[in-house]
């Protein structure tokens, strides 16, 4: 990224329910697992579910592919691909 | 604050304060539960209302004693072993981030000494007159020139002292208001100690949201320079209708009407500070260098005299005294009482011995509150029960950062403290390192120049201590005071609005899927 577009970015409002699209990979934290195969994904307040996320990744950053996004709730389910990093204040 | 100046390759700060959530369990365990543990930090805050702002004594070795008490107070409320309790104290006091911003006081001190005693301030005087800069433009003239300075070097706290050395006595002999002058050094100093690539502050807010420096101070432009434009317009519009302060009517005048531009000279030590900082020089170069550069010029053009810099005041049956007697640096005094050693350096550096003490005091009683768990049973809750949204989240950030800095009164000690806490609900939200960076660093920047009893405005109001000795028309009640200057802080306050308002519309938010941040080693 240029000089100019670091400066340049981020003058805008973010909603606090980003959208997401079927089939986007993404790498995001998981904030929860209340199960042994599902993990808790909250981007904002956009809620994923993710499966195959179990306690392991929990506070852990992995990579997920949507499979189910509903727009209106924003709420949807992706599936667990790897874990590619870990947080901040634990590493 | 900021003091360690260098890229992040250099020694790195947050390897300097232990942080909360480094135990299960707390090490010290307090009668009354975990919330006992800020007992030495709350009795120290209560006396310090008492004595600063009930009694109007602003005395540095009262709040000594204060903070004293408090921490022998605390420790009969320990459970078990109080070894543990005196070896926090130890642990507090010898954190490299507290001893760091001493180090920066002192040397800032006698650099602005010495600039104070080679006509600095006649000369900043003079200028402003011939440049039709009168009283009401002086603090907004001031707030830019502080914070362009703050942001060259690097560190606020020197900023600070610097600048209320040097700008404060020449704005009150122009009939700028005291107290929005003040504010208006402080002001500049958040600026720099937010956006300055070499300030301790931004580095400590890069490293533990694992962000480059680069990409935190580019995103972070933006908040800062909506903040500090509304600050300008604040000290212009303030500036108009606070007055300044009587000096002696016509003696007033005098005095700006003989001031000299000689003095400016020293525009070129402050030019030799920001150059070597920004060239990457460590801050005690830097300012080492400048007082190299003041003390030479000002020799070389009759400003100040040997004598000037450093004295040696020494009684009559003194051994050597009398040999020595034609040294420029040495004076046989007569009353016992005057034996000392004096100048610029001295002066300079003295002002700030007390309130180091203090300082590490309180760190001290910090890390009791962190042992103890008091601190960690309120991020606790509030990231349990307030954090339920990212909305709230942010606001969360907002506030523990601010809460952190109420208590550490070293700002970048608080920002190590609090940084994991930050990420941890940041994280949570997706939020990317930027923007936990610059919530982070926008707080600490802006509540360590706010309390007044933060670091801060201590180097500050320390420096302006000084002043009525130095010139005969400046009075001890012409001072502004810690409490006074609250509101007049704008760069401060309008930081933090800014955040408030960028968390509940999501100006500037930005998800970790918008973007992520590079790593922490590129600059």
């Amino acid at each position: 990224m240029s000089f100019l577009k670091k400066y340049l970015k981020g003058w805008q409002f973010r909603e606090t329910n980003p959208s997401l699209e079927v089939g986007d990979v993404i790498d995001v934290f998981v904030a929860e697992s209340n199960s042994a195969t599902e993990g808790h994904v909250y981007i904002g307040d956009t809620h994923l579910i993710v499966e195959g996320a179990g306690p392991e990744t929990v506070e852990r950053q992995v990579r997920v592919r949507v499979t189910e996004f509903d727009a209106a709730s924003t709420t949807g389910r992706g599936e667990f691909i790897e874990v590619v990093g870990e947080s901040s204040y634990t590493s | 604050m900021s003091t360690e100046n260098g890229g992040p390759g250099e020694s790195d700060p947050t390897e300097s304060f232990t942080q909360g959530d480094e135990d299960d369990e707390p090490r010290i365990s307090f009668y009354g539960g975990r919330g006992m543990s800020a007992f030495p930090i709350a009795f120290f805050i209560l006396w310090a209302i008492a004595q600063t702002a009930l009694w109007r004594i602003s005395d540095t070795g009262g709040l000594v004693v204060g903070i004293l008490l408090g921490l022998i107070f605390g420790m009969f409320f320990v459970r078990g072993n109080w070894k543990t309790y005196a070896n926090t104290i130890f642990e507090g006091m010898t954190q490299p981030v507290a001893v760091t911003a001493i180090v920066a006081w002192i040397w800032a001190g006698m650099f602005a000494e010495l600039l104070q005693d080679g006509g600095f301030v006649d000369g900043l005087v003079w200028l402003a007159d011939v440049g039709g800069i009168g009283a009401t433009l002086f603090p907004a003239m001031t707030f830019v020139l502080a914070a362009l300075f703050t942001t060259g070097i690097g560190t606020g706290y020197g900023s600070a002292i610097a600048f209320v050395t040097l700008f404060f006595p020449a704005g009150l002999l122009l009939g700028a208001n005291p107290v929005l002058l003040f504010g208006a050094i402080l002001s500049g100093s958040i600026f720099g100690d937010n956006l300055a690539p070499v300030s301790d502050t931004t580095i400590v807010s890069a490293v533990t949201q694992d962000s480059d420096i680069g990409g935190v101070v580019a995103s972070r432009f933006k908040y800062v320079i909506v903040a500090a434009v509304l600050a300008f317009a604040g000290y212009l519009v303030a500036g108009q209708f606070m007055g300044g302060l009587g000096i002696g009517g016509d003696a007033q005048e005098l005095l700006v009407a003989e001031s000299e531009p000689i003095g400016l000279i020293h525009l070129l030590s402050m030019g030799v500070v920001i150059g070597a900082a920004v060239a990457g020089r460590h801050i005690v170069e830097a300012i080492s260098w400048g007082i190299v550069v003041a003390a030479v010029s000002g020799l070389a053009l009759g400003l100040l005299s040997l004598g000037d810099i450093v004295m040696f005041n020494a009684p009559e049956d003194a051994p050597l005294a009398q040999p020595l007697e034609f040294l420029p640096v040495l004076t046989i005094v007569e009353d016992p009482g005057a034996v000392s050693v004096g100048g610029s350096l001295i002066n300079g550096a003295a002002g700030f011995f007390e309130l180091a003490i203090l300082v590490l005091l309180i760190i001290a009683a910090a890390q009791i509150m962190i042992r103890g768990g008091a601190f960690q049973a309120i991020l606790d809750w509030s990231i349990e029960n307030l954090a339920t949204n990212v909305r709230n989240a942010e606001l969360t950030m907002v506030g523990s950062a601010a809460l952190i800095n109420a208590v550490i009164t070293i700002n970048t000690a608080a920002e190590v403290a609090i940084g994991p806490y930050i990420s941890k609900i940041g994280e949570r939200f997706n939020l990317n390192g930027y923007r936990r960076a610059n919530i982070l660093d926008a707080q600490t920047a802006a509540l360590g120049y706010i309390f007044p009893w933060s670091g801060g405005v201590l180097a500050g109001y320390t420096a302006m201590q000084d002043l009525p000795g130095e010139y005969d028309w400046l009075t001890a009640d012409m001072l502004a005071t810690p409490v006074e200057v609250v509101p007049f802080v704008f760069q401060g306050w309008l930081l933090v609005a800014v955040f408030v308002v960028a968390a509940i519309t999501g100006f500037g938010r930005e998800y970790v899927i918008d973007r992520e941040s590079e790593e922490v080693a590129r600059l």
